[in-house]
């Protein structure tokens, strides 16, 4: 049954004169679960917020939005706010109340419910999302994987027909992420919820949905199951797709594209050959100098918490990409502050270019040498436009291959994530350190700009610069650095160059790692896999 | 098991407003004593050993009430001694005494008071009054801490982008007041997204009702009934009797009615331990049948 019916929906913001959505129609059954894809500006947040009504920008719209039967515009205002929910980004300012019932709470109060009503629709809420433990909590104690769960679960509690959610997972770790799509996963199986989410990280939800809408421009490109739709992506919007895609793609593979890391084994199971199972390996070579070096650092948040560091080593030589990477509380972030001299250890010394921190003076440390740039990209901005921003901090912006001259005068907060990010980068880098040191760099980003990140890092790397980056993201971590470590518990249980490092690990390794192990022994990216099913061309077993 | 802390924030503030304000505006000492015994009790109660340091400050602010009146107020016929040409008065230390009498009595009251009632008991208190003030309210205290949380973080990235340029105040006071304005833009950008998450959800549509953690339960009814009844008959029963202190201690007969007052107020300030005590005694036995 048809339960949302979008038909020839044009819309233009006001001031501008393409239109951001032209065109579009297609509609989705009830209990479907649509992923929407698309690259940065392709009217995916648009579209999305067109079906809710609450929330639907300002422009000119025509065509018409069909929901159970009814034009959206018609509905009757309880059931337009309850019929469809929607999620969004931003877990932090989403949240409207101080604690965990209050925001549950919130939008039946605004439906007018009687309290048994909403003491009974609470309840099952709470303990169905696994809130029970946490339901008299500040949202301020939540983790930002748990803020997210409760915007979910405030959304559901008003019983909607339809979720629409754009991009929630892109500031979330990828522990974090996969278990919310596993949360929506859950509810379009057990609940036959219907489901339409735009997403960057598409890992999980390709695998997880029935049918995939590619935008380009503001057109639909394709309506499609995921199988067939993949078939029509282009080469920018592949680099978002899960690494099964992309090698079925690389190699030109025929038939049932595979989507998820099951499916992608058994795609190279078929057809790649392998006689020859390993990549030839080059011996990294470090430079001599050493530009940051931890030793035995200890440090805790108060005098009587617990030790986030417990004796920390690290090395990381001159001009070298150095990843750390490692779960939630395993003292990543405290690392890098630490490194930036913004807290300081309580035992164990930090040297930066053989120089210890405390030599530092007068904000020297900050000239000239070595720069950090947060999580939050947000705190880097201080001005209005970008040109402000970009011009107060002297920045050269011909050196980073971005075009920046379309958003000049734009507020960076009005940016996407991913051209935040290069913002933000641009102006750490007027600063010209040798040491650059990023915390999670593609939280919140495209896979496009993502794509670009590893381009400027490499090219920064060959101007001479050392980066030291903080993430969670193993395929970013593989295609960027020059060594990896992992940071468990407050120390570094295991450092190697990426190819080894990947290779080694069974869990916290990338996609394409877990699809040839036992096939391949070195295989880590999308590239390794094609390089060696090329090796294998013409083996035992013919492409299909 | 349910304590006296455990009543519905309205009925508990009831009681804590017609306790303290028939001791306050009484200006009876036997009321106020009778005050002071039942406050302290339920502080006790309340709070076991602990707190040496509440009892401490409360019997120094009582010494220095009592022996601050006569240094000050002269009135009074009899004289105890002369003190730098001024005479210092019986009357005015008995004076002093029954007003610090008072003012402890209310402070313990306040005490106890505060500590029961937390966040979301006072939310609630103001949602009975209007459910706007205490959304706005919640809103606030959610809106606070994150906004001192984002200047933290917003000092610590500029640092290390180099804002300051020196170690020194004047550097740091600058670079304060541009990250303030700058988080002021901050919220306001921010506060874009919340409110499009409060539409989404259905705010602004009309006529909101109130989930509240707190319902009314009979122990509750009965403290409201209680704490009416037994003030009014206090009230009752002291009103008319009046001390005075100047220029003669006279202190009220003891009538009948009188009477009625003050044991009608101390059946009401023992409210929280008759409650206590029966709970307590409920609890034992229903433990010995676990």
């Amino acid at each position: 049954m048809e339960i949302l019916k979008v038909e020839n929906l044009n819309f233009t913001y006001p001031l501008t004169a393409s239109p951001a959505v032209s065109n579009v129609s297609f509609s989705v059954n009830k209990g479907e679960f649509v992923a929407v894809c698309g690259a940065t500006g392709s009217g995916k947040s648009t579209l999305l917020r067109l079906l809710k009504r609450e929330i639907s920008p300002l422009g000119e719209t025509s065509g018409s939005i069909i929901f159970d039967g009814t034009d959206i515009e018609k509905l009757a205002p309880e059931k337009s706010a309850s019929g469809i929910g929607f999620v969004m980004q931003n877990p932090e300012h989403q949240l409207v109340t101080d604690t965990v019932w209050h925001e549950l709470a919130f939008g039946l109060e605004n439906l007018n419910l009687p309290q048994n009503v909403m003491a009974r629709r609470i309840a099952e809420t709470a303990s169905y999302f696994g809130i029970e433990n946490w339901y008299d909590k500040k949202v301020s104690e939540l983790s930002g994987g748990q803020k997210q769960l409760l915007c979910l679960a405030a959304v559901m509690v008003m019983n909607p027909q339809v979720l629409v959610l754009d991009e929630p997972t892109s500031r979330l770790d990828p522990i974090a992420a996969s278990e919310f799509v596993a949360t929506l996963k859950k509810l379009n199986r057990e609940l036959s919820l219907t489901i339409i989410i735009s997403e960057h990280r598409l890992e999980e939800v390709i695998p997880a949905c029935d049918r995939l809408l590619v935008l380009e421009n503001g057109l639909v490109k394709a309506f499609d199951t995921p199988q067939k739709a993949m078939l029509k992506l282009d080469e920018k919007l592949l680099r978002a797709m899960p690494a099964a895609v992309q090698l079925f793609r690389a190699v030109g593979g025929r038939g049932e594209c595979p989507l998820d890391i099951r499916d992608g084994r058994r795609f190279i199971e078929e057809i790649f050959g392998s006689s020859i199972t390993a990549l030839p390996v080059s011996e990294y070579i470090h430079h001599e100098n050493i530009a940051m070096r931890f030793k035995n650092v200890f440090f805790r948040y108060e005098r009587n918490l617990p030790d986030v560091l417990k004796g920390l080593n690290i090395t990381v030589y001159e001009n070298e990409i150095f990843c750390i990477l490692g779960g939630n509380g395993s003292g990543k972030t405290t690392t890098l502050s630490i490194a930036a001299n913004l807290v300081k250890p309580y035992s164990g010394t930090v040297e930066i270019f053989g120089k210890k921190l405390k030599e530092y003076k007068n904000q020297s440390l900050y000239r000239n040498c070595l720069t950090l740039l947060p999580q939050d990209v947000q705190t880097v901005f201080m001005r209005n436009t970008v040109r402000e921003e970009l011009e107060g901090a002297e920045a050269e912006v011909e050196m980073l291959p971005f075009d920046f001259a379309k958003h000049m005068d734009k507020h960076p907060y009005d940016l996407s994530g991913g051209e935040q990010q290069l913002v933000a980068l641009a102006k750490v880098l007027a600063s010209k350190p040798k040491l650059l040191i990023l915390d999670e760099p593609t939280k919140g980003i495209d896979a496009d700009s993502k794509y670009r990140l590893v381009s400027i890092l490499k090219q920064l790397k060959a101007d001479g610069m050392t980066i030291l980056i903080v993430t969670h993201d193993t395929e970013f971590a593989c295609e960027c650095a020059d060594r990896c470590a992992l940071l468990f518990r407050g120390e570094l249980v295991s450092e190697a160059v990426p190819r080894e490092f990947f290779s080694d690990n069974n869990f916290y390794t990338t996609a394409i790692s877990r699809m040839t192990r036992g096939i391949y022994s070195n295989a880590v990216s999308v590239d390794d896999a094609v390089k060696l099913y090329n090796l294998n061309e013409g083996g035992e077993k013919p492409c299909l | 098991m349910r304590t006296f802390a455990d009543s519905n924030p309205i009925a508990a503030t009831i009681y804590f407003l017609t306790v303290s304000g028939i001791a306050m505006f009484a200006a009876n000492p036997v009321i106020s004593a009778i005050s002071l015994i039942g406050a302290v009790v339920l502080f006790v109660m309340n709070n076991g050993r602990k707190s040496v340091s509440t009892h401490l400050f409360s019997a120094a602010l009582f010494a220095v009430m009592a022996l601050l009146n006569p240094l000050v107020s002269h009135n009074g016929a009899t004289v105890l001694f002369v003190m730098n040409n001024n005479p210092v008065t019986l009357e005015a230390l008995i004076y002093g005494i029954c007003s610090a009498l008072t003012v402890v009595a209310v402070l313990y009251w306040f005490h106890s008071f505060s500590q029961i009632m937390t966040s979301d008991k006072l939310l609630y208190l103001f949602g009975a009054l209007s459910p706007k003030l205490a959304l706005t309210l919640s809103m606030a205290l959610r809106y606070v801490p994150l906004f001192g949380t984002q200047i933290k973080k917003t000092h610590a990235s500029q640092k290390a982008l180099g804002l300051y340029k020196d170690d020194n105040i004047v550097d740091s006071f600058k670079g304060g007041m541009r990250i303030f304005s700058v988080m002021i833009t901050w919220a306001l950008e921010n506060g874009i997204i919340t409110a499009d998450s409060m539409t989404a959800r259905g705010y602004g549509m009309g006529k909101r009702s109130r989930f509240s953690l707190f319902r009314f339960k009979a122990e509750d009814i009965f403290l409201i009934c209680a704490a009416v009844v037994f003030s009014v008959l206090s009230i009752y029963g002291i009103i008319g009797a009046e001390f005075e202190f100047y220029p003669y201690i006279s202190v009220p007969a003891v009538t009948a009615r009188l009477a009625v007052g003050y044991a009608s107020y101390g059946v009401m300030i023992l409210l929280p331990v008759i409650i206590g005590v029966k709970e307590e005694l409920k609890w034992k036995y229903l433990k010995s049948k676990i």
